[in-house]
């Protein structure tokens, strides 16, 4: 990550030809585009609610119901249209909440550098070496089945990446003439920051930001799927959970309608969502086709 | 007598060890004040006469808090806490009834045994398969390479579990569908081993496939870097075979940074098997967890995160003390 943003770094200052976004970028956008149509056309696509019990259970896709029902008789095409709601809710709040965090964190310690920076990355070393699962689950299970709450965890656990690639993004601008010149004509910390560095990193928020909602998207169906979740929503991570947990799925035919459709849902969303990252990079980065992280 | 390198080594191991320790304090205040800071008490529960572990004798739910040392001030709770921990005793099952230690040591060999197996294994494919795809730069093999390993890698783990579930024990039902052994079958030792063999390939083949991507493209990007270094550019003015510059030249000075990622990952590794195991109900850590989620019982919870924490700190530590012994500018500065 830091290779990337040191040489996406020294393309800042050589002008920005802007290099076209890649086709793999646009097809990420397209899946991720689809996913928040459905979402936001749920209450037309379906007149069933979630928990509504809809017909008889483990029924196979029919006209009335497209991708028939779960084992109590729920719809789950209605789940799977609720579901990719919960996944986009938690991606841009979980998401930007992240961002948020690293990127302020990144920035005051690239710039202030000295005592504050080493204690700020100090503390990324010890929030990345902790293993997030289960420090999830833990506060997960204290603080309870909200989203915004979920959302909020998430957010708080997951910001360090961020943070260190905004920091040395930072790090080599801080040294460029024209930020030298901004300190040098007077301008605070607070103004050099807004006016000058957030437009340069803005590529590598938005890249961040990116990858930061993938990540949340995943983490919060994983939690559902573990049981933490907003039980008043259907998660794909619920829906994942109940075929996973009903006894003797594979004895019947259900699991094809049942476990398939949330496992390639999340896929698909998370492949799309990564793709527009890919694309991101690209653009950032023409000579490197993928970074690590 | 200490010559300047051997200060240097051990000064940077006193600098890991203290960060980690520093950690380790982290991750215990954290899990001694989560239950503090939560509205209402750690023992509410017990007190809820809704809930189903609800003491209902007076003397006895006493006789609890006292136990957990509730009355006393906060600072003396965290030094009686601490006390319990180093005496290895990480509390009582609420629901089970059992000492959490009891619980995780049916479960913890469980979850050793697939992050292991799925570590090593991922580490070596995603080694060699960057080496190769280095040497192929750009051409088909090493485009389709980085499109899977990116695509296993935007896949989360359990969903990468559920595929392989359908297609290997459903579709084609050649391994098991859940467990980590055939239950009540009395095997000999031989039979045994396999038995558990192949009731870990689905788990390990999910939880490896979701670790390859970050390594791979870590190896692939040093060494297109470590290509243009001089001393490639030497070796193979020298003539040196393919298998040499390779391994000896590029390979190597892509194998340091590499244990860095490798433990980086075991952090991730752990957060993957957790999800692994509840899909293949592996006894695990992670099938302790969904229980113990399911019945919010805080101290199985608590404890499988101080012990997992544990293990993860103490691997990265490891591999930073023989990362710090064998690369000579570890402290140099």
């Amino acid at each position: 990550m830091t290779a990337v943003a040191e040489s996406a770094g020294r393309r800042v200052g050589t002008g920005r030809r802007a290099s076209p976004f890649p086709v793999i970028g646009w097809i990420g956008l397209v899946v991720v585009a689809t996913f928040v149509g459905l979402a936001l056309a749920a209450p037309w696509l379906t007149s069933y609610r979630t928990t509504e019990l809809a017909g008889r259970p483990l029924q196979a896709p029919s006209g009335a119901h497209l991708l028939g029902t779960n084992g109590v008789g729920q719809d789950v095409f209605t789940q799977l249209l609720h579901g990719a709601r919960v996944s986009l809710f938690v991606a841009v709040l979980a998401g930007g909440g992240t961002l948020l965090i690293g990127a302020a964190v990144g920035m005051v310690a690239g710039w202030a550098g000295g005592a504050t920076d080493a204690v700020l990355m100090r503390i990324v070393d010890l929030v990345l070496v902790v293993p997030k699962v289960p420090l999830l689950i833990v506060i997960g299970t204290y603080a309870g089945p909200s989203l915004a709450v979920i959302s909020l965890i998430i957010a708080l656990t997951g910001w360090p990446p961020t943070a260190r690639i905004v920091r040395s993004q930072v790090l080599s601008l801080r040294r460029r003439a024209h930020i030298k010149a901004a300190v040098g004509f007077g301008a605070t910390s607070g103004q050099v920051l807004r006016r000058h560095i957030l437009p340069e990193v803005g590529l590598i928020l938005a890249a961040g930001l990116v990858g930061a909602a993938g990540r949340a998207i995943a983490f919060e169906a994983g939690l559902a799927f573990l049981g933490l979740g907003d039980p008043a929503r259907a998660s794909w991570g619920y829906i994942l959970r109940d075929a996973i947990g009903f006894r003797g799925l594979f004895f019947t035919d259900a699991w094809k309608w049942w476990l398939v459709p949330p496992v390639a849902a999340i896929s698909l969303l998370l492949l799309g969502v990564t793709f527009v990252g890919v694309g991101l990079e690209q653009r950032i980065n023409p000579r490197l086709s993928r970074h690590t992280s | 007598m200490v010559n300047r390198g051997e200060r240097r080594y051990l000064r940077a191991a006193l600098r890991s060890v203290g960060l980690y320790a520093l950690t380790l304090v982290a991750v215990v205040v954290v899990v001694f004040s989560l239950p503090r800071a939560m509205p209402g008490d750690p023992l509410a529960a017990l007190n809820d006469p809704d809930n189903s572990v609800y003491i209902n004798d007076q003397a006895v739910r006493a006789k609890v808090e006292a136990y957990y040392g509730l009355d006393k001030p906060l600072p003396q709770q965290f030094g009686h806490y601490v006390g319990r921990l180093l005496r290895g005793d990480l509390g009582f099952s609420i629901e089970r009834k059992r000492p959490v230690s009891s619980l995780l040591r049916s479960h913890l060999p469980w979850t050793l045994l697939l992050m292991g197996v799925s570590i090593l294994l991922a580490s070596l494919l995603s080694f060699m398969a960057g080496v190769a795809a280095t040497w192929r730069r750009g051409r088909v093999s090493d485009r389709s390479l980085l499109t899977g390993m990116t695509v296993a890698q935007a896949i989360p783990e359990y969903a990468l579990a559920a595929v392989l579930l359908i297609a290997f024990a459903v579709v084609l039902p050649i391994f098991p569908l859940a467990g980590a052994r055939t239950p009540f079958a009395d095997h000999g030792p031989v039979a045994g081993v396999l038995d558990v063999a192949k009731h870990l390939v689905l788990p390990a083949g999910a939880l490896t496939l979701s670790l390859l991507g970050t390594k791979f493209l870590f190896v692939r990007n040093t060494m297109v870097s470590a290509l243009g270094a001089d001393y490639m550019v030497l070796a193979r003015a020298k003539g040196l075979p393919d298998r040499m510059l390779k391994y000896r030249h590029a390979g190597r000075n892509a194998l340091l940074p590499f244990l860095t990622v490798v433990g980086i990952q075991v952090g991730y590794a752990v957060g993957g098997a957790v999800f692994v195991e509840s899909v293949f109900a592996y006894p695990g850590m992670g099938s302790l967890i969904l229980e113990a989620v399911e019945a919010r019982d805080y101290p199985v919870l608590e404890a499988t995160f101080l012990v997992l924490a544990l293990v993860v700190l103490a691997v990265n530590l490891a591999l930073e003390l023989v990362y710090a012994r064998i690369d000579p500018r570890v402290g140099a500065e």
